[in-house]
């Protein structure tokens, strides 16, 4: 068993763990503190997998941004009279079925599936030059338009999130 | 590259007009102050401009930006359809009491509605997945705000957040499959994708081809609640009623036909293999998602039509009524030839007209009464002659009855369907849904012309001789096309052209 | 290194955990941070085929779906916190006008 086996199973299962405590937890808060570290394990993974790039603005991103936004959210919409963060109920035979044919399906077909992969292990090369080049060459034009699509979102979220 | 960027930016002035006009629009918010209406008139300018321009990629079969966006008669023609929408909705809001009653912020409305169209422009060429993803949310983003822009109104607030969750949930299956696809095919674009699937690495009969099945249907929810197909339609209703009437409008016409432009070519392109001479198209052995795209289609035309029924509110039943049609357009892509496809164009012509008139009229009445729901437009015919006389013209066309541009279009869908041996019954499907949506069309009807109303609802409702006007324009086309529809099946047919590399 | 399966169980068993949170839970905000859940495994797919396929332009796509999914949950709160200050509630079973 390599270490870098050791180290997949460490990250898999905090992502998982914390995965579960996201959506079966009562408290909100609870749930918003255990994504972060979903997003922490995953970002492991990515460096992991070589993607150094990635992995970075994972964290800048995802735990920097959208999980504080998420926090905001959380905190500015509770009830100010509750102390506890509670957040109902759960129906369980929609989640045993979508469980049981949704995963199901999708684990046997991906682990039987034979993926073109390439021969031996990649290079550890950055890729932070490889992403650059081809947002500007072959992605030009997502990548301007994104911009467009943030622009959408920032206006619409002032929009939509001012008061009277 | 800057050969690349100058050849393809020449191809591409519509798109670009129209960021321009996003971008002036929201501005002109700040320089119009006194009259913010008017950034409306802004984005009409620009609209308009955007249209004049179109006439520059007719003409093209080509891919630019490498191949990110194909520039086709096809996209082509689509376009035409959403800029016209586009153009028409701009002038339901400039009229809209809603709108008008939120005016400080039009130009924030306008300028979602632009993105809104920028986005659909770039769905009807996006021949690389990341593209689709991309343009499929410049749409959505855009589509969750307007929907919600009645910040006041409780059900505005509601349909938005439920648009917003469905809609996430939808693009996320939708990336899933993307991501399968990628690690099959190791490409973003469809015609890498086309490739590999013909070089017979994913046989059918194995487990790749099964891993491909399973990210087909998984796309398959991105497009479908696009076009709201069962069973991704469960935004449709609630959206539809709780969003402005210009956004309902502009999301059941246009919105859809960028859905389908984009699920008809991906189907197209990855799958194909020939086009043979009569226009049947010839698949990658084993792809047969024929049999997928119709159980879809006949599950949600029956469930459009069996749960408009019961309807009580109007912009309700015009919901579940163009889920129905999302229904049988989607009978021409079953069929997989070229006359399905010239079939669905046309459909979508004389839907256009329909749909966006009946919206209007609904518009304008709810102005005048406040009330949308279809027990008050008891007594119509007596209180306002020109307009009821216009939504009785709306609704026949809507069930497909002659002489009405609805008949013609699902006349080309019927015979694309037939012209194919083995769809016999889903064109009887189609027929039964058809005699059942006359029921509930006609109840619309019944109370326009056959009841009268309470004694305070009797009076005569005075409409501008603008809204006569309006309602005439949708009117009008919808019996003239019924009647004199050649140029626009010569129109669809020249424009079935995909660029195939 | 590993086979590619471990990555892709991982991730499709993160997809349908996302999925049953969607299903069950009520309340918006906890429903957004399963649609996040979601995206992450797509990412983690789309990454190990990068890795394992040499290619590049999978950790492309993961670029674009980080920057959209940050607007998505920017908007996605925006709205809630507009049904908020309407309702003083989040909770989907409470808000209901639009029935079938």
């Amino acid at each position: 068993m390599e270490l870098t086996d050791i180290i997949f199973y460490i990250f898999a299962l905090v992502t998982i763990g914390s995965a579960m405590i996201v959506v079966f937890s009562r408290n909100l808060v609870y749930s918003a503190f255990s994504l972060m570290f979903t997003f922490l394990g995953v970002a492991g993974l990515y460096v992991l997998l070589l993607a150094d790039f990635l992995a970075v603005t994972q964290l800048m991103i995802y735990v920097g941004g959208i999980l504080v936004l998420m926090i905001f959210g959380v905190m500015l919409t509770h009830r100010v009279v509750n102390v506890e963060i509670s957040s109902g109920a759960m129906r369980v035979i929609p989640a045993t079925i979508v469980v049981g044919v949704f995963l199901g399906t999708l684990l046997l077909v991906l682990t039987r599936t034979k993926w073109m992969v390439m021969e031996g292990s990649p290079d550890v090369i950055g890729t932070t030059s490889m992403i650059g080049t081809a947002l500007v060459t072959d992605y030009l034009l997502p990548f301007e338009v994104s911009g467009v699509v943030l622009l959408v979102a920032i206006v619409a979220a002032a929009f939509m999130a001012r008061k009277r | 590259m800057n050969e690349i960027i100058q050849s393809s930016l020449s191809l591409l002035w519509p798109e670009l007009t129209l960021t321009v006009t996003f971008i002036l629009t929201l501005f002109s918010q700040f320089a119009l102050r006194k009259a913010p209406m008017h950034s409306g008139y802004v984005a009409l300018a620009g609209f308009l401009l955007a249209f004049l321009l179109l006439g520059t990629q007719g003409g093209s079969d080509a891919s630019v930006f490498g191949v990110m966006l194909a520039v086709d008669p096809f996209a082509v023609f689509f376009k035409y359809l959403i800029i016209i929408s586009g153009i028409l909705v701009l002038g339901f809001s400039l009229q809209s009491e809603e709108i008008r009653n939120n005016a400080e912020h039009a130009g924030e409305y306008f300028a979602f509605l632009t993105s809104m169209t920028l986005g659909m422009f770039l769905m009807a060429g996006a021949s690389n997945l990341l593209m689709m993803y991309l343009s499929i949310e410049l749409v959505s983003l855009s589509s969750y705000v307007l929907s919600g822009y009645l910040r006041n109104v409780e059900r505005s607030n509601e349909a938005a957040l439920k648009y917003v969750i469905f809609g996430a949930v939808s693009s996320g299956l939708m990336l899933y499959g993307i991501s399968l696809i990628y690690g099959l095919t190791g490409a973003l674009d469809i015609y890498s994708m086309r490739d590999v699937l013909a070089t017979g690495a994913v046989m059918p009969g194995s487990w790749a081809f099964a891993t491909l099945v399973a990210a087909v249907i998984l796309i398959i929810g991105g497009f479908g609640y696009k076009i709201s197909a069962v069973p991704f339609h469960y935004w449709t209703p609630d959206v539809y009623e709780g969003a402005p009437i210009t956004i309902t409008a502009y999301l059941s016409v246009a919105s859809k036909a960028a859905g389908f432009a984009i699920m008809i070519r991906f189907f197209k392109v990855a799958f194909l293999n020939t086009v043979s001479a009569d226009g049947a198209w010839e698949v990658l052995a084993g792809m047969n998602w024929e049999l997928i795209i119709a159980v879809i289609s006949v599950l949600t035309m029956t469930l459009g039509n069996l749960v408009a029924l019961w309807q009580d509110n109007l912009k309700r039943m015009l919901a579940y009524s163009s889920i129905a049609h999302a229904g049988y357009m989607l009978m021409g892509l079953v069929v997989a030839t070229d006359n399905g496809i010239a079939a669905i164009m046309v459909y979508f012509v004389m839907y256009l007209i329909m749909n966006l008139g009946a919206f209007y009229v609904v518009m304008v009445v709810a102005q005048k009464t406040g009330s949308e729901d279809i027990d008050d437009y008891r007594g119509l015919a007596y209180r306002a002659p020109w307009v009821a006389g216009a939504m009785a013209i709306f609704l026949v066309s809507l069930t497909g009855l002659p002489p009405t541009a609805g008949f013609i279009g699902k006349l080309w869908i019927f015979a694309a369907v037939l012209s194919k041996p083995g769809f016999v019954w889903l064109a009887i499907i189609g027929v039964i849904n058809s005699v059942i949506s006359l029921y509930y069309y006609a109840r619309v009807f019944r109370n326009m012309y056959l009841r009268q109303g309470d004694e305070e609802k009797a009076q005569p409702i005075l409409f501008g001789s603008r809204t006569i006007a309006g309602s005439l324009i949708f009117a009008v086309p919808t019996i003239v096309f019924g009647l004199y529809f050649g140029p626009i099946l010569e129109w669809a047919k020249n424009s079935v052209t995909l660029f195939l590399r | 290194m590993l086979s590619i399966n471990y990555y892709l169980i991982l991730s499709a068993v993160l997809f349908t955990i996302g999925v049953v949170g969607v299903l069950t839970r009520r309340n918006a905000i906890l429903i957004f941070m399963c649609i996040e859940l979601m995206l992450n495994s797509v990412n983690l797919t789309l990454v190990a085929f990068s890795a394992y396929l040499g290619n590049v332009e999978g950790q492309v796509l993961v670029f674009f779906v980080m920057a959209v999914a940050a607007a998505e949950a920017a908007v996605g709160l925006a709205i809630v916190l507009a049904l908020f200050r309407n309702h003083v509630t989040v909770n989907l079973d409470e808000i209901n006008i639009l029935k079938w």
